[in-house]
C-alpha cells in the first residue's frame, strides 16, 4: 500500500482503478446501446418493430418540441403527487390508530391483508364503472396501492418502538401526547419513511398500469396509444423516460431522505444497515 | 416489502381463558369481514342502485355458484396460476444463476447494479404496448411481461445476497479444496437463499399485479380477462366476484407457499434476521 503511494506510478493505478470504477455502471447502459446500434445496422429490421436508435432520440425530440412530452409528463407526475399524498397522509394517520390500539390493528388485519392483496389495478374495471375515465380513477388507483404499504409500514413502526423507552419518556411526565409525540413518531419515522419509498415504487407501476385504458393522456396513455399505431420509437421513448423518472425519485428523492432520517433517528440502524446492503 | 416480525405473545392472565376460544380463532378472522359486508348490504339497501352500479352480496354470492358450477371461475382461474407459475418457475431458473455470476464479482455487480434499478424503474407493464407489437395478442406476451416483472428482483436480490455473504466462508472452503460447483452448494445457495426468497416474493407481488393487468389487455383469459370482460357487459357481480378470487389466490399462493419457503429458509439457515 504505503509503496504504491509513493510512486507516481501507484497514483497514477490508483486513479485510473477509480475512474474505471466510476464508471463501471455506465456499461450495461453502453453495451445495450452498442448492441443495438451494431445490430440494428445488420439485422436491418421493419422500423415498426425495432427503430433504430435515432428514431427513438428523434420521437423524443419531436414531442419535446410541440410540447406533448411535457403535458404527459406533467400529467402522469400530477396524479402521482395527488394520489401519494392522500395515500401518505392516510396511511401515517391510519396506520398509527391502529399501532396505537391493539384491539384496532387485530380487528383490522384480516381486511388489509386481504385489501392489499387486491390492492391498485385489480380495481380498474370496478372503478371505471363508478368514476368514469379520468384522473380521479387514477387517483384512486394510486392511493389505494400507496395506502396499504405505508399503513403496514406505519404500524409495524409503532409497535416495534421499544416499550422502555416510553416508559422512560413517562417516568419523567410525560403525558400520552407528548410520549407520541417525542417517543413513538421519531421511533416509528424509518418504517414509515421504507413505507413510503416502497409505496411510491408500487404507485407509480400503478399508475402507468391504469394510465394504459383509464387516462385521456399521461405517458401510459402516450405509449399504449402509440402500440395502435405500431409507433415503436414512442413506445421506447416512453419506456426510457417511465425508467428515469423511478430512479429520479427513488435514488436522487426517496432514498437520501431515507437515509438522513435513519442517521438523525437512529433506532433501527442495525436491522437496516442489514437489509440495505 | 414489509418485514414479518413475531413478537412472543405475552403470558397472560387469561391465557387459560384464551385458550378455550382458541377454536374460534377463525372467528376473529371472519369478523371484520361481516361487518364490512353487513355495511355493504345496508348500502346497497338504503338507496335504489341499478345491477351496473351496485349488486348486494347474496347476488355476488348466486354469481360465484354459478361461475364455480358451469367452470367458467376454474377455467379463468387456472389460466392465471398456469402463467404465474410457468412464469415464476422461468425466472427463478434463469434469475438465480444470472444473480450468481454477477455476484461473485465485485466489478460486474458494481457495474449491473445501476442497470437492474433501471430495469426495475420501468414497470413490465410498461413493455406491454412494444410486447403487442412483437408478439400479438398471444399468452407469449403475457408470459414475456410478467417475467421480465419477475425476474429483475430476483437477480437483485440473488446478487446483493451473494454480496453480503462474508468473503471468509469462501475463502475458507476454496484453502480446503473446494471447485465452483462446491462453493455454490456449500457457500452461495445457503448465504443467499434468504434474499432470494425476499427477490421471489417482491417478484410475485409485482408479477401478480403486472399478470392481472396484461390479461386485462391482451384478453386471452385469466382472472383480468374475466373482471375486465364483465365491465363490458356491466357485470358488476361478476367484477367483484373476480377481485375476491383474485384476492384469496394472491393470500393463498403467498401464505401456503411463499411465506412458508420463506419462514423455512430463514430457520434453517438464519442469516436475514435474528
Amino acid at each position: 500500500m504505503s509503496m504504491q503511494a509513493t510512486s507516481p506510478n501507484g497514483f497514477a493505478a490508483r486513479a485510473l482503478a477509480q475512474t474505471v470504477w466510476r464508471l463501471l455502471p455506465a456499461t450495461p447502459f453502453a453495451l445495450v446501446l452498442l448492441a443495438w446500434v451494431i445490430g440494428w445496422q445488420i439485422i436491418h429490421p421493419i422500423e415498426e418493430t425495432l427503430p433504430p436508435v435515432t428514431g427513438v432520440l428523434d420521437a423524443i425530440w419531436q414531442r419535446l418540441k410541440d410540447g406533448e412530452l411535457e403535458r404527459h409528463i406533467l400529467a402522469s407526475l400530477g396524479r402521482l403527487c395527488l394520489g401519494a399524498i392522500v395515500g401518505i397522509v392516510t396511511g401515517i394517520i391510519g396506520g398509527f390508530v391502529a399501532g396505537l390500539y391493539r384491539g384496532v390493528s387485530e380487528f383490522l388485519n384480516p381486511l388489509v391483508v386481504f385489501f392489499n392483496a387486491i390492492s391498485g389495478i385489480v380495481w380498474l374495471p370496478l372503478m371505471i364503472g363508478w368514476l368514469g375515465i379520468g384522473t380521479a380513477l387514477a387517483v384512486f388507483l394510486i392511493w389505494n396501492t400507496v395506502f396499504f404499504i405505508v399503513f403496514q409500514n406505519t404500524v409495524l413502526g409503532v409497535q416495534l418502538v421499544p416499550e422502555v423507552y416510553e416508559q422512560g419518556v413517562r417516568a419523567l411526565g410525560a403525558g400520552r401526547w407528548e410520549t407520541i409525540r417525542s417517543v413513538i413518531l421519531p421511533g416509528a419515522l424509518p418504517y414509515v419513511l421504507t413505507g413510503i419509498r416502497s409505496g411510491l415504487g408500487f404507485g407509480w407501476r400503478a399508475l402507468i398500469a391504469a394510465e394504459l385504458v383509464g387516462t385521456p393522456d399521461g405517458l401510459g396513455q402516450m405509449i399504449f396509444a402509440a402500440a395502435e399505431y405500431h409507433r415503436s420509437d414512442i413506445i421506447i421513448a416512453g419506456c426510457l423516460i417511465i425508467g428515469l423518472i423511478a430512479i429520479t425519485m427513488d435514488r436522487w428523492l426517496l432514498a437520501p431522505i431515507e437515509r438522513r432520517t435513519i442517521q438523525r433517528w437512529g433506532l433501527v440502524i442495525d436491522t437496516q444497515r442489514e437489509s440495505l446492503r | 416489502m414489509t418485514a414479518v416480525v413475531t413478537r412472543p405473545a405475552a403470558a397472560s392472565p387469561f391465557a387459560g381463558l384464551a385458550a378455550l376460544f382458541a377454536p374460534f380463532r377463525g372467528l376473529k378472522i371472519l369478523l371484520p369481514f361481516a361487518v364490512l359486508i353487513l355495511m355493504w348490504w345496508a348500502i346497497w339497501a338504503s338507496g335504489t342502485y341499478s345491477a351496473q352500479v351496485l349488486v348486494s352480496p347474496p347476488a355476488v354470492w348466486n354469481t360465484f355458484v354459478y361461475l364455480v358450477t358451469h367452470g367458467v371461475l376454474a377455467e379463468y382461474a387456472s389460466t392465471s396460476l398456469t402463467m404465474i407459475g410457468i412464469a415464476a418457475a422461468i425466472s427463478m431458473l434463469v434469475g438465480v444463476p444470472i444473480g450468481f455470476a454477477v455476484g461473485v464479482n465485485r466489478y460486474a455487480a458494481h457495474a449491473l447494479e445501476g442497470f437492474l434499478r433501471f430495469l426495475q424503474g420501468i414497470s413490465g407493464i410498461a413493455w406491454l404496448p412494444l410486447a403487442i407489437i412483437w408478439f400479438g395478442f398471444t399468452h407469449v406476451t403475457t408470459l414475456v411481461v410478467v417475467m421480465y416483472t419477475l425476474i429483475v428482483p430476483i437477480i437483485f436480490n440473488t446478487m446483493i445476497g451473494v454480496r453480503a455473504i462474508p468473503e471468509n466462508y469462501t475463502m475458507a472452503l476454496r484453502s480446503l479444496g473446494a471447485g465452483p460447483l462446491r462453493l455454490v452448494t456449500d457457500v452461495y445457495l445457503p448465504g443467499a437463499l434468504p434474499s432470494i426468497v425476499v427477490g421471489l416474493r417482491l417478484g410475485m407481488g409485482y408479477g401478480w399485479r403486472a399478470l392481472i393487468a396484461v390479461e386485462m389487455l391482451v384478453r386471452k383469459g385469466g382472472l383480468g380477462d374475466l373482471i375486465f370482460g364483465a365491465r363490458t357487459f356491466g357485470q358488476i357481480d361478476r367484477i367483484i366476484t373476480g377481485m375476491i378470487v383474485i384476492g384469496c389466490l394472491y393470500i393463498i399462493v403467498d401464505r401456503l407457499i411463499v411465506q412458508p419457503i420463506e419462514n423455512l429458509t430463514i430457520a434453517r439457515w438464519g442469516l436475514l434476521r435474528k
